[in-house]
């Protein structure tokens, strides 16, 4: 790239002087070009808020370096629950997204009735709706006079148990947002296991059980970490669902992050909030980026 | 010999939705017997072998193990083993994993498992290749691997869907012979499918060529070769001269020549020769007229490619027979061998 780098020709072994015009030259600075749109997205979209909130988070109402930001975030009782909360939250969702989904996507993958044709056109409609629609939806669906309430008034008098505003509804919610993805991730995984390595099983004597265990769940695992990574960060993120349907104490991270922000106007406790998301997400990244590295060797 | 029968099928008949597949395939295996189901592609071999391993249910027949039917058996419970068609081992496995798996399922011992396994690598030339993955062996490696996985079983019977096609001729060679020799020393049964004449030719006890979901022929390989039932495996087996004649009372003409024939056929016929079993002679001589119109020598043989009115020719002949021929020298031909077809039955 530099113009005084001498490279010998091939043919005569003479040097030759790379022209702002070689084609070389020409090709590397085009890369360069076009990396440079994301470099710069990258940096002024996600490095710089990083270190703007680590800054602001570490500094106190009169401007001088201060803890006390981290102190209320583990400390304060309504904080800290909320913590819990949205750690309870994202561990309960994960699990149960990965569980049905990967169900899902084994039936769609060995099933071939009708039932299964139509599932598989369907699952990922979810994907295509937008959050704030499908939340109302939601409502309109769970809520206290919403469609499954009123058809329970047809049987029972009882109060309709709660869902929206609740840890229920939240829960829901995921479930929504992240099934269809992770059944998409797992249904390419499981269909890239041809069936002779399932009928090489069978031949050597293998029953069901025995085939899932040792041949189907060990070559789709690879991908079930990659959707139970997609699934944390996505659950850990989530904010409209939780703002529109959560409860109002405990709340989800995001929300509360939002509270401090723009109705306490505490700045300094809000990216104290962003950059314990921004960690515990990094320790998940971690521990994905380990595994696959284990899995390359 | 009479060996017992080990695998026997009874008028199996397996259509598809398409209204493909096999129908009526009737066939016995004896104890110990290599025999291979050759045919082109499309024509049911591999619906046959998935049948036997118990993978595929067929509509009606019967397939009998050691005198026993297997078909209400899964695979797993069937005593068979299968190679296929594409490599499959199990990726995420080690060779060992791999050998290890079935003999684990049928809870061997571990001492047992690993002497299984050391002996069964040693028998595919394989020594040492315990703790490879699969991806890290050649295709014929891997294919090797699944032979001994096989193996290890100890099946009742073997199945084999072109088990080699995937590899190049050299390898695929080797591993032919490779395999004639383990089912020698193991006395195996074994039902191999191709659709490669070479393979099927060198290999077999006996091929049973197949068209179009039927049997056409089943036969040592020799006979095979030499006295071909039908058109098609005359066409399918090795090379052949066709050319078309028309019979009647006991001999056919070709052309403006007259060849002797049983009197039992009659109409257009075909007269199938091959070109091993053309002999020629100088033109004053009585026979098929020809010119010839290239030699090429191949090796220690050479081909003559000849003009007759009824079509064009194939010859080999020895190198140094060959070298008295030149191109445009008028020849008369006969057949020192040779078999009729009626036209129809193409
Ligand atoms: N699952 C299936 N559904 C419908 N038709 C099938 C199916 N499997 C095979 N066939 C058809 O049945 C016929 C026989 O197939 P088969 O696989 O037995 O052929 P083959 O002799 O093994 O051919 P090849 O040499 O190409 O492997 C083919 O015409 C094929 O199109
Ligand atoms: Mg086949």
């Amino acid at each position: 790239m530099n113009g005084q780098s001498v490279t010998p020709s091939l043919p005569t072994g003479k040097s030759l002087k790379p022209s702002m015009f070689s084609r070389g030259a020409r090709r590397s600075a085009l890369g360069l070009v076009m990396v440079l749109p994301s470099f710069f997205l990258l940096l002024f979209m996600i490095v710089v808020p990083i270190f703007t909130s680590i800054q602001e988070s570490l500094k106190g109402n009169d401007g001088n370096f201060t803890w006390d930001n981290y102190k209320y975030l583990f400390t304060d009782p309504a904080m800290s629950s909320s913590i819990k909360y949205t750690i309870h939250l994202t561990v309960v969702s994960s699990i149960m997204v990965l569980v049905i989904a990967y169900l899902l996507a084994v039936f769609l993958r060995f099933s071939t009735g009708r039932l299964a044709k139509w599932i598989e056109r369907l699952y990922y409609i979810p994907m295509f709706i937008p959050s704030v629609i499908a939340t109302y939806g939601m409502i309109n669906m769970y809520g206290n006079h919403g469609w499954l309430a009123r058809i329970m008034l047809l049987f029972t008098n009882e109060p309709f148990m709660r869902i929206i505003y609740d840890y229920k509804g939240l829960l829901l919610a995921n479930l929504w947002f992240n099934i269809p993805f992770a059944t998409m991730l797992l249904s390419s995984a499981l269909s890239s296991i041809p069936n002779s390595a399932i009928e090489g099983a069978k031949d050597v004597g293998a029953g069901k059980i025995q085939i899932f265990i040792r041949i189907i769940l060990p070559l789709s695992f690879k991908s079930m970490l990659v959707a139970a990574t997609f699934v944390v960060m996505g659950v850990i993120g989530s904010f409209t669902a939780p703002f529109l349907i959560g409860p109002n104490a405990p709340q989800v991270l995001g929300v509360a992050m939002q509270q401090q922000f723009s109705v306490y106007f505490e700045t300094g406790i809000a990216s104290a909030c962003a950059v314990f998301m921004f960690a515990i997400c990094s320790l998940v990244g971690y521990f994905y980026i380990r595994s696959m590295m284990k899995e390359e060797r | 010999m009479t060996a017992q029968v080990q695998l026997s099928i009874q008028k199996l008949t397996k259509r598809y939705k398409t209204g493909e597949g096999v129908t009526g395939i009737s066939l016995d295996i004896k104890q110990g017997e290599l025999v291979t189901l050759l045919g082109p592609s499309g024509c049911g071999k591999t619906t046959v072998l998935r049948s036997v391993g118990g993978f595929l249910e067929p509509d009606s027949g019967d397939i009998q193990i050691a005198g026993k039917s297997v078909l209400h058996l899964p695979p797993e419970k069937r005593p068979t083993a299968m190679v296929f068609q594409s490599y499959n081992l199990w990726p995420h496995m080690t060779v060992y994993e791999n050998l290890a798996f079935g003999l684990k399922i049928r809870k061997m011992r571990k001492e047992q498992i690993r002497d299984a396994v050391e002996r069964a690598l040693q028998l595919v030339r394989l020594p040492g290749a315990e703790q490879k993955r699969p991806t890290e062996l050649s295709g014929g490696q891997q294919q090797r691997v699944a032979v001994a996985r096989a193996l290890l079983l100890e099946p009742a019977v073997l199945l084999l869907d072109e088990p080699f096609s995937a590899l190049d001729a050299k390898l695929r060679n080797e591993l032919r012979e490779e395999l004639r020799e383990i089912q020698l020393s193991t006395k195996l049964t074994m039902m191999f499918v191709t659709h490669d004449q070479e393979e099927a030719l060198s290999l077999s006890d006996r091929i049973i060529v197949m068209n179009r979901g039927n049997i056409e022929q089943s036969d040592s390989p020799q006979q095979i070769y030499d006295t071909p039932k039908s058109l098609f495996v005359a066409n399918f087996i090795g090379r052949m001269n066709m050319l078309d004649g028309i019979a009647e009372n006991g001999s056919i003409q070709i052309q403006n020549w007259e060849l002797h024939a049983s009197p039992d056929i009659s109409g257009k016929v075909v007269v199938a020769v091959r070109p091993e079993d053309v002999r020629w002679k100088d033109a004053s001589n009585p026979g098929l007229a020809a010119t010839v119109k290239q030699v090429m020598v191949l090796g220690h043989y050479a081909e003559i490619t000849l003009l007759t009115e009824a079509g064009i020719i194939r010859m080999f002949l020895p190198r140094e027979e060959a070298l008295v021929l030149s191109s445009g020298q008028s020849v008369s031909l006969t057949f020192a061998k040779h078999a009729v077809y009626p036209q129809s039955s193409v």
